[in-house]
């Protein structure tokens, strides 16, 4: 065994080509782990940091939220149900829901997207865990008061603390800001169900009814209670199930990350290639020396790829490294037509992604110039100038 | 000319590093294409729908409110107005495949003086008038789902609590894939009207033609204020403004393409520089023949500087010609054809020619400091050099 000290040397006696190369693999992986780390925060927006309990139940046939319809009469059944959990007041955790979008331009004329307007009962908020108002306070029912989360009040006109804005000629005022860790929720803005249904002109309308249930089995009862019966025409699925489904629709920016990463790191592979083949070519009587002395073809070749290995992992942590300063930068962007903002995450899986991506780069980029390194006959190397 | 000669044979000397390079700019300027292709292609589709004089009106509030079916009338009969059609979204899934293509409810009678670029035969349109559960199809999509005239389409609900059981009569060429069928709105309403009253009625869009062109921006005006003080107070856009409105939701993202490819670019210079640098050193000896034998600094600098963007603008050129063709390839694939309003050999453009630029900048860059390095060699130095 070739110890490693002597590839370090080596990388460090040509420490500029070992920078230049090292800098440029650590900006393709920064690149990439940019990408994984949007995905992941997207991925993230869409779910709910809801209980295991907790079950949506709408109407049979309605893939999301805002085209699900639960009658009135139902949805009050619904709270009543066996199994359902009840709040510190005693009252059932079961909240009627009604969801719209309203279309609202983006702050700095950036266009203009579709925004979620949830109406909901005050025990919603109970289902979601980590929900807390963090500046202003909490809307005042039939004042037509809503809240919401600050990333989406930086983001729109007219929904920062303190501003109007219209539904159906209704204004509304945004009192308060909420935090609900990081999940869909905080997409939204939030309004009374009576205010909003009202101002909507579908007074008593309700989407979906969330509640949540005391235990498995009665969470599993209700399910089958639900699925069973023919009045309600209505489904139960879980909070998960349903946010797992939602994440689906993120799909198409995910082949695109993977293909934007592909491309890039078969790239940098070329680049790795290149600056190895140059460490053996200028090495050839170094090679020879190490033949004559004794190593084997294979010590040789291992020492070549830890090399390239110990080069590309170097460019790779200087990559992640520099996606620290990003960490939690909000963006926002369309899914299924409506916006959705979110953090870039980079957590401990993302930067795995990107150095499993540096190590692929040093492993197939160090590869045929390893080969050649062994290739050549002991006599010819020492022969080199 | 011997100059250029000479700087081919530089690059082609040492194989293995010039094809490494070129290769690593081509793989890069190859993303680079695919990402500015598909911003491209949206230029592309918008320029198209300039063309047409077409309006889409909206609830003010957005998609999830409803537009009264009575409005469509109103808006027929603005001076100006050739026709005007319900544009509805079903949304609804085929073979339990959510939005494998969009469907829209429009009214026979007008669909084809609205769309009036499409081109279907005229018997096809009057099936479609006649049949109320008819619909038709763009031809490129029912080439994909494999569909003839006459056959049945199941679609069903998840916006509306109904399905709809179509029978393909016409089939439409549009000059951009439009990837869509049209059916009859009324069929739509009829079932609504029956089980869901709450639901019927609804227009959902509403597509108007205009006359000429000059009166686009009038009517467009006219409809928005004549409904201003209504229930339901619209929004009227050009379809091109509507279209790029669906565009600018992608929000961040689009300004995320950008900042990838310009850490691209900058990773490329400094593969290049590297490349660049490591080949210069290997010389240094010959360069300083090169002066003892009379060449200026200029003709050196010149030397180095046209061999890293030679190198680098074939890169760039492979670069793109390879994404091209990866776009075609992602175009065939049926799931992400819609994502392909307009062919892929449309796109060559001008930006295009922008790429190449970009490629022979990051190859002037890289060979800036390997360059000046060499013009400024002394003879006597670089003689005595051994490496």
């Amino acid at each position: 065994m070739i110890p490693l000290k002597y590839n370090l040397r080596s990388l460090s006696v040509r420490w500029a080509t070992t920078l230049l190369t090292a800098v440029a693999i650590g900006i393709v992986v920064f690149a990439s782990v940019l990408t994984f780390g949007m995905i992941d925060g997207i991925e993230h927006a869409l779910t709910a940091s809801g209980d295991e309990l907790d079950l949506i139940i709408m109407r049979k046939g309605s893939t999301d939220e805002m085209s699900s319809n639960v009658s009135q009469a139902n949805a009050r059944d619904l709270a009543t149900l066996d199994g359902v959990e009840l709040g510190s007041d005693g009252k059932p955790l079961a909240s009627r829901e009604f969801i719209t979008i309203a279309l609202k331009p983006r702050r700095n004329g950036k266009g203009t997207a579709n925004v979620i307007v949830r109406g909901l009962d005050h025990v919603g908020r109970q289902l979601r865990t980590n929900y807390k108002i963090v500046e202003g306070r909490d809307l005042v029912p039939g004042v037509n008061e809503v809240i919401t989360s600050r990333s989406i009040a930086n983001r729109f006109e007219d929904l920062g603390l303190g501003e109007k804005f219209d539904i159906n000629n209704v204004p509304f005022t945004v009192v308060g800001y909420f935090e609900a860790g990081g999940s869909s929720a905080e997409s939204e803005v939030w309004a009374d169900l009576r205010d909003l249904t009202s101002a909507q002109r579908f007074d008593g309308a309700v989407s979906v009814v969330n509640l949540r249930a005391t235990d498995a089995t009665s969470r599993q009862n209700i399910v089958d209670r639900v699925q069973d019966d023919d009045q309600f025409k209505l489904k139960a699925i879980s909070e998960a199930a349903y946010y797992e489904d939602q994440k689906a629709s993120a799909v198409a920016i995910k082949v695109v990350a993977y293909i934007i990463a592909l491309f890039l790191t078969v790239g940098a592979m070329f680049a790795a290639s290149n600056t190895m083949y140059a460490a053996v070519a200028s090495r050839g009587r170094e090679i020879g020396t190490l033949r004559a002395l004794g190593f084997s073809r294979r010590t040789i070749l291992t020492s070549f790829m830890l090399e390239s290995l110990v080069l590309c992992m170097f460019g790779g942590i200087l990559g992640c490294l520099a996606t620290i300063p990003l960490n939690g930068l909000s963006g926002g962007t369309s899914i299924a037509f409506s916006e959705i903002t979110f953090n870039f995450r980079f957590g401990f899986k993302v930067l795995a992604q990107g150095m499993v991506l540096a190590i692929a780069m040093g492993f197939i980029g160090g590869l045929f110039p390893a080969l050649r390194a062994v290739r050549a006959q002991i006599i010819d190397a020492l022969r080199q100038r | 000319m011997k100059l250029l000669t000479y700087i081919w044979r530089n690059v082609t000397r040492n194989k293995i590093r010039a094809s490494l390079t070129v290769l690593s700019i081509a793989f890069s300027l190859a993303l680079m294409t695919i990402l500015y292709g598909y911003l491209a292609m949206q230029t592309v589709a918008l320029d198209e729908a300039e063309k047409h004089n077409r309006l889409a009106t909206l609830n003010n509030l957005g998609f999830a409110s409803p537009l009264p079916i009575a409005i469509v009338d109103k808006i027929s009969k603005i001076e100006g107005v050739v026709a005007a059609t319900p544009f509805s979204w079903f949304g609804g899934s085929y073979k339990s495949q959510q939005m494998a293509f969009a469907q829209f409810g429009v009214e026979p009678k007008v669909a084809f003086d609205v769309f009036d670029e499409y081109k279907i035969p005229a018997e096809q349109v009057q099936a479609f008038k006649d049949d109320r559960q008819g619909c038709v199809a763009d031809r490129r999509l029912a080439e994909q789902m494999g569909w003839k005239l006459g056959d049945r389409i199941p679609i069903e609900g998840t916006i509306y609590p109904v399905s709809l059981n179509l029978n393909l009569v016409g089939l439409y060429e549009a000059p951009t894939n439009t990837g869509m069928i049209l059916f009859n709105w009324n069929s739509l309403d009829d079932q609504l009207r029956a089980n869901f009253e709450g639901f019927a009625g609804n227009a959902g869009m509403i597509y108007t033609k205009c006359a000429v062109a000059d009166e686009v921006a009038i009517i467009s005006e006219t409809i928005d204020r004549e409904f201003a003080n209504s229930e339901n107070s619209t929004r009227t856009r050009t379809e091109a403004a509507f279209q790029k409105m669906f565009a600018e939701m992608m929000g961040d993202v689009q300004a995320y393409i950008r900042y990838i490819s310009l850490a691209v670019v900058f990773a490329l210079a400094l593969v290049a520089a590297t490349a660049m640098s490591m080949s210069m050193r290997e010389r240094t000896t010959e360069i300083a023949v090169l002066k003892a034998i009379g060449f200026s600094g200029l003709r050196v600098l010149l030397l180095v500087l046209g061999e890293s963007t030679l190198i680098a603008v074939l890169g760039g050129i492979l670069g793109i010609a390879g994404g091209l063709a990866s776009l075609q390839l992602f175009s065939n694939v049926p799931i992400a054809a819609q994502l392909f309003p307009v062919p892929v050999l449309s796109l060559v453009g001008t930006w295009m020619l922008g790429l190449v630029a970009v490629s022979a900048f990051i190859g002037f860059i890289s060979g800036l400091v390997p360059a000046v390095l060499a013009a400024q060699l002394s003879v006597v130095n670089g003689l005595r050099r051994v490496i």
